[in-house]
């Protein structure tokens, strides 16, 4: 294109790099130390889930949800079973939604700890790594102790719960709210909001505008860093998240300033383990007694749902960031006949590729460990016709088309014509 | 032979100077792994990474030159060279008039050989690990160089034998000017000396050409097997090189005098003192440093050796001068 192309380098980090925490690839041209461009590429962790779910009943997909991320394993299945709910009308029992609402939020409170490690170890903080890690272990024994196991509790129901939280359980929380109020929360906001190390590499690195945020729609934390209050358990008032005071978190409650870069999305994070912390005590004092499941019997859901028909689509707020599950279920069959997520990163992780163009090397690490990644989550479309085994890639152009068309089917009223804008061009 | 005693010397230097090095990166990462509250490796661990290299095999890239073989090899030879001026407890083996220059030479040249094997990998890490390096090194080598030539001009003004030499830390130290000023002056200088050594062993703020989590390790991205392990021991030797400067400029006091011991059981005593000072100062600029900071961007790096540490070294140095020109009595 013009002379100086010779000096760029084209550099790849992943699809395996010490700073990837799963398998992704972004390739930079660089000038120097600075970012010409960044070309995101997808497909590493593609285990075929959705092909799985077809072959399976709608409980077995529960846990097969669980699976589809180690750390957000209950916001998935909360997800899908909120969206089977919807699409067969099944009404979940109160003490049950409280019952959601603890175990999401101590799962966001231990997803944030560890995110809040994770950045500060690709700024070679090792420090805080080790003893934020720490101070998650509190969180991670409340889960065991709840739902059995470290990663997959394995709570959600179809209709409800599959644990109760006894007074056991209640005491224990409270004792690990004592324990982050006082000993963990100070040193923690102590180290993102003053250290003079992490904000010298966070402030003013991989800053996400307002308008490319809205633009390329980024969820949760990277959309509240930027500005957007934007949270689903506030504005589509989620379950029981109304009464319980939930609010999204901006930067500017704590810094007073909205850069929309790291720094601000780690506040944020800091900003949510508070936030969670008083959801959950408010959770445990206004919890209703009564039963935890809307069916008795496991095997009466299935007898129900194998009559259901039509779709259904549940929203959740997962710790990265707005979780979208869709079913559709087919008279007759036991188990989905589709069944789609949408992931948060997604959209995150074409936002921060983005806001890279002009910064240093240094700073993609930390950009891409801010929005907090889940590649096994995002990588699960492969279009392969079954028949004649030809692929196909989609373009932009046609998921736009598909996407505007399914918007109309299930919203008439909806008029505004979404614009192409142009995702992943190489720029030579 | 006297030549053959200095050379029989170098070798048992350069056999114990490993050891002590190799020993000190043990217990360096024991006390980093206690103060992040972790168990950490065994104490021994660096001498099992060293051996186990030694034995594995090295990896040659397709598209490496012959200089990528070499560069260990000459980092290593340097590094030993380098011992025979280094002050250790007592004046440098080979110690002669302005050797300090020679100290410096062979110091930079280690990182310029790093650079070298580098670039030649033909790896992209490498490459940006290598400008890294480049960049840090000519600012980091500013303001140590003067710092430590307004100290030689001070001590050379207060009566040495060999002016501009590194034996004439044994001789008169710093410390003894005694005047308010001077003592001000001299611990500026010995800030911008500990922040020099903290850059020159790449901790903390300025791990930057070597940053795991952005380039890979950077230089030594494509090394493995035995090259790797010869880098490894070349830096070693270069750490406890650089902190025996420090030790000998502002802590240079012996122990064997005072207990009456003369002959070679005094030099091995004021070896053995040497390096417990060493340790001392590699516990701050090294163990203490690299748990409470983070990497610095190259931008930000360059920003603090020529904003704050050259300035501060020019004031360390105005102080000196003005504490001897007797401007301010």
């Amino acid at each position: 294109m013009n002379g100086k192309i010779e000096y760029w380098v084209k550099i790849p980090i992943g699809p395996i790099h010490p700073a990837l925490e799963e398998p992704e690839k972004f390739i930079i041209t660089l000038d120097g130390e600075r970012i010409i461009n960044v070309d995101v590429k997808l497909g590493y962790n593609l285990r075929g889930l959705e092909w799985i779910a077809m072959r399976r009943n709608w409980i077995q997909v529960l846990y097969l949800a669980e699976r589809i991320c180690g750390i957000c394993s209950f916001s998935h299945n909360h997800t899908y079973a909120r969206a089977v709910e919807e699409m067969a009308g099944i009404e979940v029992p109160e003490r049950a939604e409280y019952i959601r609402v603890i175990i999401g939020e101590l799962e966001r409170i231990h997803s944030h700890l560890l995110n809040l490690g994770v950045v500060a170890h690709t700024i070679g903080y090792d420090t805080v790594l080790h003893l934020s890690w720490l101070a998650r272990e509190r969180v991670m024994d409340i889960l065991e102790d709840i739902g059995g196991n470290r990663v997959n509790y394995a709570g959600n129901m179809i209709g409800g719960v599959r644990r109760d939280i006894k007074d056991r359980h209640k005491k224990a929380i409270l004792d690990m709210i004592q324990y982050y109020r006082q000993e963990v929360m100070p040193k923690v906001e102590e180290i993102f909001l003053y250290d003079p190390t992490v904000e010298a590499r966070l402030r003013d690195s991989g800053v996400i505008p307002k308008r490319i945020a809205i633009e390329y729609s980024a969820q949760g934390p990277t959309a509240r860093g930027s500005g957007i209050k934007k949270d689903v358990r506030y504005n589509e008032k989620l379950g029981v998240y109304p009464d319980l005071g939930v609010k999204p978190v901006t930067p500017k409650e704590f810094t007073g300033v909205i850069k929309g870069d790291v720094f601000d999305r780690m506040v944020v994070r800091v900003g949510e383990i508070w936030n969670s912390m008083e959801i959950i005590e408010r959770a445990l004092d206004q919890m209703p007694e009564g039963k935890i499941k809307a069916f008795p019997k496991d095997n009466l859901i299935l007898v129900k749902l194998k009559k259901a028909e039509g779709e259904g689509i549940g929203r959740y707020e997962a710790p990265r960031g707005e979780l979208i599950h869709y079913v559709r279920a087919e008279k007759g069959k036991d188990g989905p006949a589709k069944w789609k997520m949408r992931e948060p990163t997604f959209p995150n992780l074409f936002a921060v590729a983005r806001a890279l163009v002009g910064e240093q090397l240094a700073d993609v690490p930390v950009a891409i460990a801010s929005i907090d990644p889940c590649l096994s989550c995002t990588d699960r479309v492969a279009v392969i016709d079954a028949n004649t085994g030809k692929r196909k890639i989609l373009t932009e152009v046609d998921l736009l088309k598909e996407s505007i068309k399914k918007t109309k089917e299930i919203n008439p009223n909806i008029k505004a014509r979404p614009e192409r804008i142009g995702i992943g061009r190489c720029m030579l | 032979m006297n030549l053959l005693y200095a050379t029989l010397g170098l070798i048992a230097l350069y056999i114990y100077v490993s050891f002590a090095s190799l020993l000190w990166e043990g217990i360096d990462r024991k006390l980093v792994a206690r103060m992040q509250r972790r168990v950490g490796p065994p104490l021994l661990q660096p001498f099992y990474d060293f051996l186990k290299l030694m034995s594995k095999e090295s990896i040659i890239p397709k598209h490496a030159n012959k200089f990528y073989e070499l560069a260990p090899v000459l980092a290593l030879a340097v590094s030993i060279a380098l011992l025979a001026y280094t002050p250790m407890g007592f004046a440098p083996l080979f110690a002669t008039k302005g050797d300090v220059i020679v100290f410096i030479y062979l110091l930079t040249l280690i990182g310029f050989i790093r650079v070298l094997g580098a670039i030649s990998s033909g790896s992209p890490y490498a490459q940006i690990g290598a400008q890294r390096e480049m960049i840090i090194l000519v600012s980091r080598e500013v303001p140590m160089m003067l710092a430590l030539f307004t100290i030689l001009w001070r001590l050379n003004n207060i009566g040495v034998e060999k002016p501009f030499s590194l034996a004439t830390f044994y001789q008169r130290n710093i410390w003894e000017l005694g005047t308010p000023l001077a003592l001000i002056g001299t611990f500026i200088l010995l800030v911008v000396f500990l922040a020099w050594l903290a850059s020159e062993i790449e901790v903390g703020f300025f791990d930057i050409p070597e940053a795991e989590t952005e380039v890979a390790e950077g230089p030594m991205a494509e090394y493995s097997g035995r090259h790797l392990a010869l880098f490894e021991l070349s830096n070693a030797i270069k750490m406890f090189v650089s902190a025996s400067l420090v030790v000998a400029i502002f802590f240079p006091w012996g122990i064997s005098a005072y207990i009456g011991l003369n002959g070679t059981l005094a030099l091995v005593v004021d070896v053995l003192f040497h390096t417990l000072k060493v340790f001392a100062v590699l516990f701050v600029s090294m163990s203490i440093f690299r748990a409470i900071t983070g990497r610095l961007r190259i931008t930000q790096a360059v920003q603090v050796f020529w904003l704050r540490l050259f300035p501060a070294a020019i004031i360390g140095s105005l102080i000196l001068a003005i504490d001897l020109l007797g401007v301010i009595a």
